[in-house]
């Protein structure tokens, strides 16, 4: 279907059936990256009865680590992807296959700087993270292997980010479950198999990017694709770096940002409880992500939608697709808050046999979904902003759940509650965020209401 | 004759649209300037504000106050998948250019049309400046506002429409590589300019 076909339907077609179309495929796609981290979580925890819970714990301390190479990773991804999309809409094919050898040489340079820097201070890195004598050679381990093959991590991220916005949502979409699918397989065959512990998990995931890497480069050699590998492409120009430095600037620092909280969350347990805390975090962390990557699929199905009929001032289908979306993302994240304080020793039993790492998963998912039924509200709101074209909101009002309301709570409340106070700033920072969500959009709502009368 | 396009691209205040209209009128086809926002939201069925607050515009052009700063760095993660995002605006503005420009002759003003039909026969890429004073001049006259308020507008719309053309064509806005002819309008004259590009027809 032509882009022009596509725009036309958005006006007319039924609200619910366009969600659904545009909707699930980004779900697929969000549960699979989400399924790649929670199986790498479970092989780890059960490495050893004594040792699991300690190699989650180190794990959990390296989340801050990975969030800054993430950074980096998005910080070439998105900028190149939305570049290579507006020439692609041009059908510039000579830009386009600049961009492309651009972010090959991004991703290669900076990969390996951030390797080498990383790898240099990875001590004490990971002891500034809050490593201790117990779980810093797990850290250290799962680490080291990661930061060697940190460029096929970055360079599978890039293609990836390419192949969607190039036209290829579905094979980027397959990347993912089959590196799922790999991982799965490598897995238990390095960790049990040849006995590797922890070092067989990060090696089976460089091995299983590296070898969708592979296949992404078939499909980037071959010359019958407008986008291919050839000579020429890959000199810097700055035109494409200095686009994909500015657009890639505000994921980078989204990422940043993640990476700080966590770091906050990891020393708050750390001084208010001991290592297994930051093990349970990683896995409060795991559980949680599956439910909130499936609101974020929703608001991508959401977006083009909600963007187009407000741009066609066809204001009831606007309000439709918001209600539906809101409806949708609260009924999942409802299902996960009950399914989570019914069960929550059962969820935690999937990551680990050890007792005292279960209590303490079970005290930290207990707390964190309380605030689950309202957050699908809030996430959908703020990208409703978003695809309306109010970009200044939505960013207050993401920032405002992960990084405004939640510092300031992390500073203080640990120091009065303990170890609960760090668990309970997660669903405070929800709430009130939630709150603020729907002020904005009671106030947005009036404008709207004032302007039609007139 | 074959069927051309004339596409110009002009200094605010330089008399690029009028030359545009005149060349038109005396060419016998249709000169698209602000048109262009008209059609381009009568097909998309989006309304035409949107196209108006993109006109000439992208997200990353540096702005002074701290507000729009912040929003143009932050700003770039909610490019992405959305229909209202300057460069889909863009996009759907490309599509209705290159349509116009298969119904046959005609001339447009500014909105990188020299870029989005590149690979076209027949197009005469044109860059019209003027002496500072003379910008003030007819900017004074054609929006009613004081010198020092015309000087203003004319820095910040030089700024804007460079950064526009940067981003979207890949090429330097007003620098002479990018265009086949580049005019000073002060120096031949709004008559002798229009001559002179018809005579390059």
């Amino acid at each position: 279907m032509s882009r022009d076909n596509a725009h036309l339907s958005l006006g007319t077609e039924q609200v619910g059936k366009l969600l659904t179309q545009y909707a699930v495929p980004a779900i697929i796609a969000m549960t699979a990256a989400s399924l790649y981290n929670i199986t790498d979580s479970i092989f780890i925890g059960h490495i050893g009865p004594e040792t699991g819970p300690l190699a989650l714990s180190g794990l959990g301390i390296t989340f801050p680590v990975m969030n800054l190479a993430a950074a980096f990773g998005a910080l070439v991804g998105v900028g190149g992807a939305a570049l290579l999309s507006l020439r692609l809409g041009q059908k510039d094919y000579v830009a386009a296959n600049n961009i492309l050898g651009n972010v090959l040489v991004l991703n290669l340079i900076l990969g390996i700087s951030f390797s080498l820097v990383a790898l240099i201070f990875l001590e004490p890195l990971l002891r500034f993270f809050g490593a201790s004598d117990q779980t810093l050679p797990y850290a250290y381990d799962f680490m080291f292997i990661i930061l060697a093959g940190n460029v096929v991590i970055h360079m599978y991220m890039g293609m990836n980010a390419l192949l969607r916005s190039a036209g290829h949502p579905r094979r980027s979409m397959f990347a993912t479950i089959y590196t799922v699918l790999i991982n799965i397989v490598l897995n238990p065959l390095f960790i049990f198999g040849f006995g590797w512990g922890i070092k067989g998990s990060a090696t089976a995931t460089v091995i299983s990017q590296f070898l969708v890497l592979l296949w992404q480069f078939k499909f980037f050699t071959d010359k019958n694709n407008f986008l291919h590998i050839k000579k020429g492409i890959f000199r810097l120009r700055r035109e494409i770096t200095g686009g994909i430095f500015s657009i890639g600037l505000a994921p980078f620092l989204m990422n940043a940002a993640a990476c700080v909280i966590v770091v906050l969350i990891n020393r708050g347990l750390l001084t208010y409880g001991e290592d297994l805390a930051v093990g349970a975090y990683g896995i409060v962390n795991r559980v949680a992500f599956l439910f909130i990557m499936i609101v974020m699929g929703i608001n991508q199905g959401m977006q083009p939608i909600a963007g187009y009929n407000y741009g066609a001032a066809l204001y009831p289908r606007v309000g439709e697709v918001l209600r539906k979306s809101i409806f949708i993302a609260t009924a999942v994240l409802t299902l996960g808050f009950v399914l989570i304080e019914s069960f929550p020793h059962a969820v935690a039993a999937v990551f680990t046999s050890d007792d005292k790492l279960t209590d303490l998963a079970v005290m930290g998912l207990r707390y964190v979904f309380i605030s689950y039924p309202i957050v699908g509200f809030q996430m959908v709101v703020s990208t409703f902003f978003q695809s309306i074209g109010m970009a200044k909101k939505a960013i207050f009002l993401s920032l405002t759940r992960q990084v405004l309301f939640l510092i300031p709570l992390l500073l203080i409340l640990p120091a009065q509650l303990g170890i609960s106070g760090v668990w309970l700033s997660m669903p405070i920072a929800d709430s009130v965020s939630a709150l603020v969500s729907a002020l904005l959009l009671i106030v947005q709502y009036r404008q709207f209401k004032a302007r039609d009368v007139r | 004759m074959k069927t051309y396009t004339i596409n110009i691209g002009r200094q605010l205040g330089s008399g690029g649209r009028l030359i545009g209209e005149k060349l038109a009128e005396r060419l016998g086809v249709p000169c698209y300037d602000k048109e262009l926002i008209f059609i381009a939201s009568k097909e998309s069925g989006l309304c035409k504000e949107f196209f108006e607050r993109a006109d000439e515009m992208t997200q990353f052009v540096p702005k002074n106050d701290l507000s729009s700063w912040f929003s143009s760095i932050f700003g770039g993660e909610f490019a992405g998948d959305n229909f209202l995002c300057n460069d889909s605006l863009f996009r759907i503005q490309s599509d209705v250019i290159r349509r116009l420009a298969d119904e046959g002759s005609c001339i447009f003003v500014g909105r990188c049309a020299d870029y989005i039909l590149r690979d076209r026969p027949n197009c005469l890429n044109v860059f019209i400046s003027a002496d500072f004073d003379d910008r003030i001049k007819r900017v004074t006259e054609l929006f009613k506002i004081n010198e020092t308020k015309a000087r203003e507008l004319i820095i910040r719309t030089d700024k804007r429409r460079a950064g526009y053309y940067n981003y979207y064509s890949n090429k330097l806005w007003g620098h002479a590589t990018s265009y086949h002819i580049c005019i000073n309008s002060s120096k031949l004259g709004i008559e002798k300019t229009i001559n002179l590009i018809q005579s390059n027809l």
